[in-house]
């Protein structure tokens, strides 16, 4: 697995997190909540003009690089790549982007899903799993 | 790097070199507008220089010049001739051979870039002003070098000689002379890109060698740069920076240029960057002897990026550049496998980030701090986390029990001398410094971040120092730019730190700004780490009672192990046991309050009763509850609050009773008119709101609220999952109530939760009272009536089976339903009565038709015996008599006869039938007149029905013996259209002077016939019908004044003591002719004054039965006076 995923509501609390490294996963929380800073910033700035769901990457640390994406809904997707996978490029990130909403898409069709519940969906981890890796 | 353009001089040297430094000086004195070439951004002001060379000194750049070594940096940018001549022979005989040879040396090299500059001595102008204009020298040379570049050849008087006549003409030169040398750049820049380009292009090939392109591409850089265009020099290092990290990212996979051996030299310096015109130079000095290494490589162009931004104003385009520049380095040095000194990256990262923000510290403007703080903040983040590091390596962390050993203090020297000295700057740059501290005196100057970083290095106590002192910045820096998350995230560090250094009541704060910030946004993961970290730090402090709270907290954690949990559940345990004494002292304050939402849900709020509820019932409701402890607890008490609210219950709005929103569709076309876009457009600007918008608000400080009022329960077992629990309460007061909060108090904890936010959340506690009445319409007495008996229970509490009395007065019965079974006391069970039940008891009621001649109402009334009141409920009704009857008693000579009048006064049709009248009394006999068809007859409201019946009395019987005679008159009626229910109405009557005792009889008689004014007489006959004991009676002659008139005495006494009959004889004569009515006569008796004299004598009428008229109503025919 490449990256590191958090899915996050309007109210800025997480729906779904999926940690590349266990280990590591409260380290990269901690880096999806400062996230939301910029986050909020970039998203107040593109307010009036026309509205990227990409926000592009947020910041970057010694060990990576983050990536911010931003549904009209204001459902915010982080993405964390190692900074070492210098490989993926831009264009990259933002089909990943694509397809995760694509999926939280699908999932918040669902009619029994409650909207800006945390997710447990197994079917929904699975295909978020298989983004990640692809 | 300091770079002028060249221009070389030929021609008169001497003359030029008189003349150099004033041009020298005159060129970078004014600005000139720069038009760039097409699609090379807009025209810019900009500052030229220029030095000065003589032609034959470059001869090797002139050679270069169309050639593929061409150097836009070394290689001249125009070329001038320079000569005095004043004169056009002159010009003819030496200057234009000498000047020709020169131009045509030039266009050997291919250069078109030159300039004639004629200096004259004399002032011809002044001499010739008069006289017609010789052709000057001037002009000529324009001829012969043609008319296109005629604008290429200039004159100007000999500044020299002529200083202030000199001025406007030297001043154009040296626009022209500006021009020219921007048209020479121009094309020049086109040029030496195009060769860049070339370069560029054979990158890959064998010998390429990337240093010798840095160089070639830097010198477009340092020209742009002199021509005051920052950016675009930027972007040449920008270029070049990207082609590089390509290069060195494109090594590991394939096979490694040769000129890549320079970049993999062993990194034994890893200086930091430094803004110093030496260090630059040395630096740039070991990229051309190809000695670099990568890490001064990359400061080299980060410092040169660095100063052009600076030179922009752009210090925060530094800032933005430092990580990219840092991190980029660091994954080429490892793509590279470059070994590195422990720590000396961390060091190399630290400098470079203390120097971005000295920078930065001399940016001006409130806008510009903001933007800069942007990258600051992070920067700060970055250089805290970098000392850190190092501190760990070099054993400097001043927390309890680290000691720096001697291996460490080893690296501690190996790293102070690799991080380099601090840079040297020369006058120029010293000054440049100063300018900028003026603008801002106040600010601390810092020192480099080398020595800064040596400083910090030397002690503990300097470590500490530093670090908190970064901290401080990275956080408050966050805070400028209102990144507060990543604010708290540093004050996690910080915390950390006082609490590895034992200070754990410095991390406090810091840990719960961050619990707060991560609690209101529900990073549960991160909430849970937060409280661990708290809870050590209340264990060091032995803040027991925090401590406690905490355990509870953590042990609710759902994200947390299930080991953890209940490890901290039994620290709970124990901990509240030796906290009870505190908890018994602090009832005032609010030391025992804990969020109640942390360790519980609230699921529902369940109200058990119908609402409303009545008062001084019993109010219960369930509580479903989620536990998160891991084990089950005991509470003493679980209790929600309830407070009195103005609002009404939130009720549910039916779907029709929302407002229906505007929303019109959009379309978008595409100029072929096909659809572009669709989209729904919302026209209720303000209107729409999410409701669940908004952040919740969780810093609120928990308050316990009034609970006066409150449901509970005791001792109630919580198991760990959803629990469901019943509390009660009784209703005491009245009104509208809403639950308000829910306090569960375990072990003397309170755990007390925020406003409650389930729908239905209020309750209607009513008292009503009770109510019984009857309801008709218009009663009428001797038929059925239908009535209502409405009992509306109110809030009475009916027993099981209770009863309601009616009772009525005399004369009227009820009976339930349709059911003729009237009764004067009539009882209602009232089975299982509920609460607030209104219940409507059909009834029927039947007043007695009492005998009666008037229609007047008959009143009635009912007693309501409730059970919920002692006293009795009075309700008057008043019937309307079906019927009225009345009798009268008629004579004929002797005979007597009776006569019934029944009126009826019913709204509807009644059948009346067998009328009979009675009589028991002896010797009466009664003989019905009446027909048969008169047996059965219908009335009519207001009809009356008359029944004629004779009454004989024997004669035996006297009427002193029998005064009175009872009868009784019964008559069978029915409704018509009830006509098989059918009642009688008896009407009892007596009958009283029934015998005829006198007979009067009046007679007019006349010789014949009786006319108006002639006398006749009245005879007055009275005759006595039968014994009785009125001897003395008077008679009234009663008539008509206009009538008759009367002659003698109308009235008289007179005694029938003896007598059987008496005539009285009158004179009358009639005053009117006609059919006249005779006069009558009223018999009265007569009982004299028997005993006082001032007693006037009685009258006493008789009834008008006991006296028969038989002249009654007669009438005499009076004609009119003959005479008349």
């Amino acid at each position: 697995m490449t990256c590191s995923v958090a899915i996050i509501s309007k109210d800025n609390s997480p729906l779904y997190v999926l940690a590349a490294d266990m280990d590591k996963e409260t380290e990269l929380q901690y880096n999806f909540h400062s996230a939301l800073d910029i986050v909020d910033e970039k998203s107040s700035n593109t307010a009036n003009k026309n509205f990227d769901s990409f926000l592009g990457m947020l910041y970057a640390t010694e060990l990576y690089k983050i990536y911010g994406y931003m549904t009209n809904t204001k459902i915010k997707f982080i993405l964390i790549v190692d900074s070492l996978n210098s490989a993926l490029r831009e264009n990259e990130v933002r089909n990943i982007f694509r397809s995760l909403h694509v999926e939280y898409t699908n999932y918040i069709s669902n009619p029994f899903t409650i909207p800006n519940e945390p997710i447990f969906s197994k079917s929904f981890d699975k295909n978020i799993r298989n983004i990640c890796k692809a | 790097m300091n770079f002028k353009p060249l221009i070389t001089y030929s021609g008169d040297r001497t003359l030029f070199t008189a003349l150099q430094s004033k041009i020298e000086q005159a060129i970078p004195q004014d600005e000139i507008e720069w038009k760039r070439s097409y699609g090379r951004g807009a025209a810019k002001n900009i500052k030229l220089e220029a030095g000065f060379k003589s032609m034959e000194n470059c001869k090797t750049q002139l050679e270069n010049y169309n050639t593929q070594n061409y150097e836009i940096i070394k290689d001249p940018v125009l070329h001038l001739y320079v000569c005095e001549c004043n004169d056009v022979d002159n010009y003819k005989s030496s200057l234009k051979d000498e000047i020709e040879s020169w131009l045509k040396q030039l266009a050997g090299y291919g250069i078109t870039d030159w300039m004639i500059l004629i200096v004259e001595t004399i002032d011809m102008r002044k001499t010739s002003s008069k006289i017609l204009p010789r052709q000057n020298v001037i002009d000529k040379v324009r001829i012969d070098v043609g008319s296109k570049n005629g604008d290429r050849c200039v004159s100007i008087l000999n500044p020299l000689k002529f200083e202030n006549k000199a001025t406007e003409s030297f001043r154009s030169m040296i626009n022209r002379m500006r021009h020219l040398m921007l048209t020479a750049f121009n094309k020049n820049i086109m040029k030496f890109e195009d060769i860049i380009r070339a370069r560029r292009e054979e990158r890959n090939k064998e010998n390429w060698n990337f240093i010798t392109y840095f160089l070639l591409q830097e010198q477009l850089a340092f020209v742009l740069e002199s021509l005051t265009l920052h950016s675009d020099a930027l972007v040449q290092y920008d270029e070049l920076e990207a082609i590089f990290n390509l290069f060195i990212h494109n090594s590991i996979y394939g096979e490694k240029p040769k000129w890549m051996k320079c970049f993999e030299q062993p990194l034994n310096s890893l200086r930091g960057i430094t803004i110093c015109k030496k260090d630059l130079q040395e630096r740039r000095q070991k990229i051309v002897d190809e000695t670099i290494t990568i890490v001064e490589f990359k400061n080299y162009i980060f410092e040169r990026q660095s100063i052009l931004l600076n030179a922009m104003q752009n210090q925060w385009g530094i800032a933005q550049r430092l990580f990219p520049f840092l991190f980029s380095t660091l994954r080429e040095i490892d793509s590279l496998r470059l070994e590195t000194y422990n720590g000396t990256l961390s060091c190399w990262q630290f400098v470079n980030c203390l120097e971005v923000l000295n920078l930065c510290d001399c940016v001006i403007g409130t806008e510009n701090i903001i933007k800069c703080s942007q990258y600051t903040a992070s920067i700060w983040n970055h250089a805290k986390d970098k000392l850190y590091e190092l501190g760990k390596l070099c054993g400097l962390l001043p927390f309890p029990g680290i000691t720096t050993t001697s291996e460490q203090l080893h690296i501690i020297a190996q790293l102070s001398s690799s991080i380099g000295e601090i840079p040297e700057f020369d006058e120029e740059e010293q000054k440049e410094k100063e300018i900028r501290r003026s603008h801002s005196p106040s600010r601390k100057i810092q020192k480099p971040g080398c020595e800064r970083l040596r400083e910090a290095l030397g002690s503990k106590e300097a470590f500490q120092k530093l670090y908190l002192e970064l901290c401080e910045l990275a956080i408050s820096t966050y805070k400028h730019v209102s990144r507060l998350r990543s604010a708290r995230f540093v004050g996690r560090d910080l915390g950390n730190f006082y609490c590895a250094l034992n200070e754990p009541q410095k991390a406090i704060v810091f840990y719960i700004d961050l619990l707060r910030e991560l609690k209101s946004e529900k990073w549960n993961v991160l909430v849970s780490q937060t409280l661990l970290e708290l809870s050590n730090c209340y264990k060091k402090l032995n803040d027991n009672l925090n401590y406690t709270k905490i355990c509870a907290t953590i042990s609710c954690c759902v994200d947390l192990e299930i080991l953890v949990r209940t490890f901290y559940f039994d620290e709970l345990l124990k901990s509240l046991k030796a906290i009870q004494p505190i908890l018994d002292n602090s009832d005032k304050d609010s030391n025992n309050f804990v969020q109640f939402e942390d360790h519980f849900k609230l699921i529902d709020l369940q109200l058990l009763n119908n609402s409303p509820i009545i008062q001084d019932s019993v109010i219960s409701v369930e509580l479903k509850v989620e536990s998160n402890f891991p084990r089950e607890i005991l509470c003493e008490m679980l209790a929600i609050s309830f407070e009195i609210t103005e609002k009404l219950p939130e009720k549910y709005t039916a779907p029709n009773e929302f407002e229906m929103l505007n929303f019109s569709i959009h379309l978008d076309y595409k100029q072929d008119n096909s659809l572009n876009c669709a989209s729904v457009v919302s026209e209720n600007k303000g209107k729409v709101r999410r409701t669940s918008s908004g952040k919740p608000d969780n810093n609120t400080p928990i308050i316990r609220m009034n609970f006066k009022n409150c449901l509970r329960k005791e001792n109630v077992l919580l198991h760990p999952g959803i629990n469901s629990i019943v509390l009660s309460t009784k209703a005491f007061e009245v009104g509208t109530w809403c639950f308000k909060q829910i306090s569960c108090i375990f072990q003397k904890l309170d755990f007390l939760s925020k406003d409650i936010t389930i729908k239905n959340k209020s309750f209607e506690i009513t008292t009503k009272p009770s109510s019984a009445s009857l309801h008709f319409s218009d009663l009428v007495a001797g038929i059925d009536q239908k009535m209502k008996l409405i009992i509306s229970g109110g809030s009475f509490n009916f027993p099981k089976d209770s009863t309601m009395l009616l009772k009525c007065s005399k004369g009227l019965r009820l009976s339930l339903g349709n059911i003729s079974d009237y009764q004067r006391t009539l009882a209602i069970k009232l089975t299982d009565f509920k609460l607030f039940e209104e219940r409507t008891i059909e009834l029927s009621a039947l007043c007695e038709l009492p005998c009666r001649r008037e229609d007047t109402m008959i009143d009635q009334k009912v007693l309501l015996n409730c059970p919920w009141s002692e006293s009795d409920i009075q309700i008057p009704l008043k019937f309307l008599p079906l019927m009225t009857a009345s009798c009268r008693l008629h004579s004929s000579g002797n005979k007597k006869f009776l006569q019934v009048i029944v009126k009826s006064l019913y709204e509807k049709e009644l059948i009346l039938t067998d009328a009979l009248m009675k009589c028991l009394a002896d010797g009466v006999v009664i003989t019905d007149l009446n027909p048969t068809s008169q047996n059965n007859v219908k009335v009519m409201k207001n009809i009356s029905v008359s029944y004629l019946y004779e009454i004989e009395v024997e004669p035996l019987k006297t009427t002193n013996e029998l005064p009175v005679i009872s009868i009784e008159f019964n008559l069978m009626y029915a409704e018509i259209d009830k006509p098989d229910i059918i009642k009688r109405y008896i009407c009892p009557f007596d009958v009283t002077d029934y015998n005829t005792l006198f007979y009067i009889k009046i007679k007019i008689s006349t010789e014949e016939i009786c006319r108006v004014g002639s006398i006749c007489h009245l005879n007055l006959n009275i005759t006595k019908v039968c014994e009785n004991q009125h001897n003395d009676l008077m008679y009234e002659i009663l008539y008509d004044q206009s009538i008759w008139a009367l002659y003698g005495r109308s009235a008289g006494v007179l005694s029938m003591a003896d007598m059987k009959e008496t005539v009285i004889t009158l004179d009358v004569f009639p005053l009117t002719s006609g059919f006249l009515p005779l006069p009558n006569v009223r018999l009265s008796k007569y009982i004299a004054n028997s005993k006082t004299k001032n007693d006037n004598p009685k009258l006493i009428p008789f009834a008008p039965t006991q006296m028969y008229n038989a002249t009654k109503s007669l009438q005499i025919h009076v004609l009119n006076n003959v005479d008349q």
